[in-house]
Parts: structure tokens; sequence; C-alpha cells
């Protein structure tokens, strides 16, 4: 294991170097930004109407017209470029393995080594947590350092950020084992990375519409941001239990059955 | 205990076979030829072996354990070197070396440099700045650096130069010479002919010959020329049944033998000749041969 992990290493470590500074970038100026916006969301709302019913459906729930600096907080961690980075990470590590490997050859290499393919699975989704971690508390660390010239009210609890990195981290791992899925079933990384960001974009698109959209609403469990909710967690005060749960069913389901098709499948690339 | 074993081993890609019924034995010590070629399905039996390809029926074995669930296991005591390397733009041999030896558990540094220095390769060049030689190169002393009691190589010699085409057919000599098994892969004869105990040919999926190479060279056809003492002989002559005319050039006959060279030289000393000469057995007609013969097979059948 020792061997992969360190192989992983070597091959993600700028990556997910790049993925963090950014991350914690946009939410140090996100933070930062903060007191102007909460100070021009009103006139913002009255100036240009769809932007209100995007922010509630990237909240997950209609804050009405209470959009308190509390409510604002966690706006910064539906905020559009926040998601598209950790999505990034999600597909561009979880398409690694095996569909670039296979895309690229060097399968080859790794399947002559004496390792089950069940190990190297293991070992990619050691890494993802890892890396997943990684950026994610980095991203918080640019957030803290924005959010300590907040004023006192503006700042997050402890409770509701832990709440809400437990929620991110949960749909970024949900998200990862899809992408197995669909990696393990693929011979081209650039078809499984296509794959998923239909799978996320329909996703997105059908949490928006079923703000006002009965239908949409019927089956917008569907949805894997359906169980991402900041907002709520800043809300209620209380720890996400439920929507964790459901998105770590989805991972341990996506990522075994991946699994299983990686384990039994033939492996060609000529 | 054989090195490997296939029995009717078939992989079918929808409709097209793959290979079809592939029985084979490799005994440990041997340098075995898996002759045949683009297309004929030498790839797949590798790949099959190797684990990385689901038979569709029949059974392939490496040292007693099952090439499909086993795979793992088996691979402590195989290198493989595949016809195409792809290796990471990242990787270096001396990373490669680390990265190995921790997967395998066995500190290949020591015997892996020592093939880099054999093979001329720079350890610290990563393979982004290699050339195709080069990569080459890389996954032979990876294959190697272990000493595995079987080295399974497809077509290992496509990209180097002669010189480490030489570097390679002794490194694999001695390992032969200490009791290890090659398998490897080609469509060049040349080598086949200078290394192998035995060979295979593959043809369309299907193993037209299996044989010592000894006796596949009692059987390859020679080329033979005798000089007749007038040019009205030479064009006269009737040609034996044991060999077939391939032209004549004033005083001179050329032939190719598929007889016995005892019955060349009874046939000609009853004749006037001046000269005769025989040449070594030429494998490349015999294979020529082989796939001829097996294609006009298969376009006969109904």
């Amino acid at each position: 294991m020792k061997g992969l992990l360190r192989k992983i290493y070597l091959e993600i470590h700028w990556p997910v170097l790049y993925f963090s500074l950014g991350l914690a970038t946009i939410m140090w100026l996100l933070t930062a930004l903060l007191p102007k916006v909460l100070g021009d969301v009103h006139r913002v709302f009255d100036k240009i109407p769809f932007v209100k019913p995007l922010i509630t459906a990237l909240l997950g729930m209609d804050p009405g017209d209470e959009f308190s600096a509390e409510m604002m907080q966690a706006f910064l961690w539906v905020h559009p470029t926040v998601l598209s980075l950790t999505w990034a990470q999600a597909l561009m590590y979880c398409t690694r393995m095996p569909a670039a490997e296979i895309d690229r050859g060097s399968v080859d290499f790794l399947l002559g080594l004496p390792v089950s393919r069940w190990k190297l699975y293991v070992s990619e989704a050691i890494g993802c947590v890892l890396s997943g971690a990684v950026i994610l508390l980095v991203g918080l660390t640019g957030h803290l350092m924005a959010a300590s010239s907040l004023q006192p009210d503006m700042r997050p609890g402890w409770f509701a950020l832990f709440g809400i990195l437990s929620n991110l981290m949960a749909m970024y791992l949900a998200v990862c084992g899809l992408t197995f899925l669909i990696s393990a079933n693929s011979d081209r990384r650039g078809r499984a990375i296509g794959i998923m960001f239909a799978i996320l974009l329909a996703s997105f698109l059908l949490n928006f519409l079923a703000q006002f959209w009965d239908p949409a609403k019927a089956v917008s469990f569907l949805s894997i941001m359906e169980y991402y909710r900041p907002a709520v967690v800043i809300k209620s005060g209380s720890f996400p239990w439920q929507d964790v749960a459901v998105l770590a069913v989805i991972t341990v389901v996506t990522w075994t059955t991946g699994g299983v098709i990686f384990k039994m499948r033939s492996i060609c690339t000529v | 205990m054989l090195a490997i074993e296939t029995r009717e081993l078939t992989k079918g890609y929808g409709s097209r076979r793959g290979v079809d019924q592939v029985t084979l034995s490799v005994g440990a010590g041997e340098i075995f030829g898996f002759l045949g070629p683009n297309g004929a399905g030498k790839s797949t039996t590798i790949r099959l072996l190797l684990g990385f390809l689901k038979a569709s029926s029949g059974k392939a074995e490496i040292f007693g354990q099952d090439c499909w669930t086993d795979t793992a296991t088996i691979k402590h005591d195989v290198g493989y070197v595949a016809g195409d390397v792809r290796l990471y733009p990242w990787l270096t041999a001396r990373r490669a070396f680390q990265i190995v030896s921790e997967i395998r558990g066995q500190n290949i540094q020591p015997n892996g440099l020592q093939l880099a220095e054999r093979f001329q390769l720079e350890p610290d060049l990563p393979v982004r700045k290699m050339s195709r030689g080069n990569r080459q190169k890389v996954a032979l002393v990876l294959a190697l650096a272990h000493r595995p009691r079987l080295v399974i190589l497809d077509e290992p010699t496509s990209g180097l130069d002669p010189l480490m085409q030489d570097t390679l057919a002794d490194c694999l000599r001695e390992l032969a010479d200490d009791g290890h098994t090659v398998f490897f892969s080609s469509h060049t004869l040349n080598e086949v002919e200078s290394l192998c105990d035995r060979v295979a040919v593959v043809k369309g999926g299907r193993i037209v010959a299996d044989e010592i190479l000894a006796t596949m060279k009692s059987r390859a056809p020679r080329a033979v020329t005798i000089t007749f003492a007038a040019e009205e002989i030479a064009a006269s002559v009737e040609v034996p049944e044991f060999a077939t005319l391939l032209r004549r050039l004033g005083n001179d006959i050329q032939l190719q033998l598929t007889g016995s060279a005892a019955d060349l030289t009874r046939w000609a000393s009853a004749l006037p000749i001046t000269d005769i000469s025989i040449g070594q057995p030429n494998l490349e007609t015999l294979f020529r041969e082989f796939y001829e013969t097996t294609v006009q097979l298969v376009e006969q059948q109904p």
C-alpha cells in the first residue's frame, strides 16, 4: 500500500496544492467581501430578479427577507466557484484510476505489479479522502483568515462551520463515489468526466428548478445538492446528520459498485 | 512444475475471437518464443496470462495458480513488459525503483541501478523527456530487477537499438541459465532464432505450430545453388520432388530444398555438376508457409 500511496502522492501533489490555494483564495475573497455584499444585497435583488431564486436554489431553502450576516456565511459555502473547485477536484482525481490509466495505457504497468485490483482501488480512495480533506481545510483557512477582520456578529460559529464542512466533505465524497463508479466502467477519461459533468449539471438544475416547479420538486431527492444545505445547518444550529447519512450511503454504494466492476472487468488498452 | 500452462484458452470480443482454444505449456528454465503476425492474438494471450483479461473459456495457470483469481500472488514471481510501454510522465527510473520496491516488499534498487547502467539508462531522467527506446529500457529494467522466476515480454525489442537488443538477449540468457523462464512474443524471426529453445506460432488466434526450435529448423527449407558443367544441362535438368525450382540462370539452378540434404547430394552426384552450395535452414520461409497455409485453410472452410 505504501508504494501505491507514494505513487498517488507524486501524481497529485501539485494539482491538490493548486486546488487548495485556489479554494483558499476564493474563500478569503468571498469572506472579505461579505460586509459589502450584505449591504448591497437587497438592491441587487431588486435590480436583477433571478439572483434571489439562484441564491435560494444554492442555499437549498428560501431565506425570505432574512438575508442576515449569518445566512450570508452559508452562501459562501455554496458559491458556484467553491462548488466548481470541489467538484473539479473530485472529477479530476477519481477519473485517474482506472479510466485515465486505461486511456493512457499505464494500467499495464500497475497491473503488472503484485497488487490486487481492490488494493489499487482502496489506495485511490484513501488518496481521494486525504486530498479532499486537505483542500477543504486549506479553503477553511482562507475563510478564517478573512473572517478574523469581520465584525464579531459576522464571524462563523465553530459548530456551524464544523457541520457545514462535514456536509461539504460528505457531498465531495458522494461525488467521488459516483465518479469512481463511472470511471470503473470507462476506458476513456474524457468520457468519464463528460458523464459526471452532465450528472452534476443535471443535479444543479434539478435543485434550482425544484424551488419554483412542483414536478421538479417531486424528484428533487435525486439531486445530490438536495443533501447539502449549509443554510439549514446555520439556521437550525444542529448537525446535518440526515443529509450526511444519505450522502454516506450514496458514497458507499457507488464506490463499492465501482470497485466490484473494476475487479471483474477485462482491461484492454490496445 | 510448469511455468505456464493454458488449456483451450479462448477469449472473444463479441463475435470476434481474440484467441481460440490456445493450449500451451512452458517448462521452467525455457526461453519460449511466441510468434505471429500483427493481430494474431499474441498480446491477447499475454493479457490473459497476466489477468488483465478474463477468459471466455478455458484455463490459464502460472506456476500452478489461476491467472485470473490468483493474479496478484502470481505477479510476485513475474516480470512483465507491455508491447507498447506507457508510463507516467513524472516517473524516473529511480522513483520507479522506490515505488516498485515498496509494492513488491523487496529492495530492487541495487539490482535496478545495475541493470540501468547495463542498459545505459539515466536513472533520474523523467519519462516525459525520454525517447521510446529509453521508456522501453525503463520497463525492461523494472521487469527484470527483482529477478522474477518468469519474465513475460510482449515484443520487447521494439524501439531498442541493435546493441541494446544484444544486451537484452544476454540478460535473458543469463536468467534462463539460472533456471528462470522467459516467455516472449515477437514477429522478428532473428531474435527468436537466436534466443529460443521452443517456439509456438499463432495465427488468427490459434496455435498453428508448437515445436522445439531445432526440430523446426530441420524442417525449414534451405536455399540451394547447383552449378552444372554446361548451360544446356542446367536448362533441361528435372528437379526432384524434395525441392522446388526457384530459377535457372546460365549454368546455375537455384532450388529450395524441402527434403533432406542426403537426398539432394545423392541426386546431384549422378549429374555433371561442378559446384553445389546448401544454405542455412530458412525459418522465414517456413513461417511464411505457416501463415499462408493457415490463410488458405481458413479460406477453404465453408
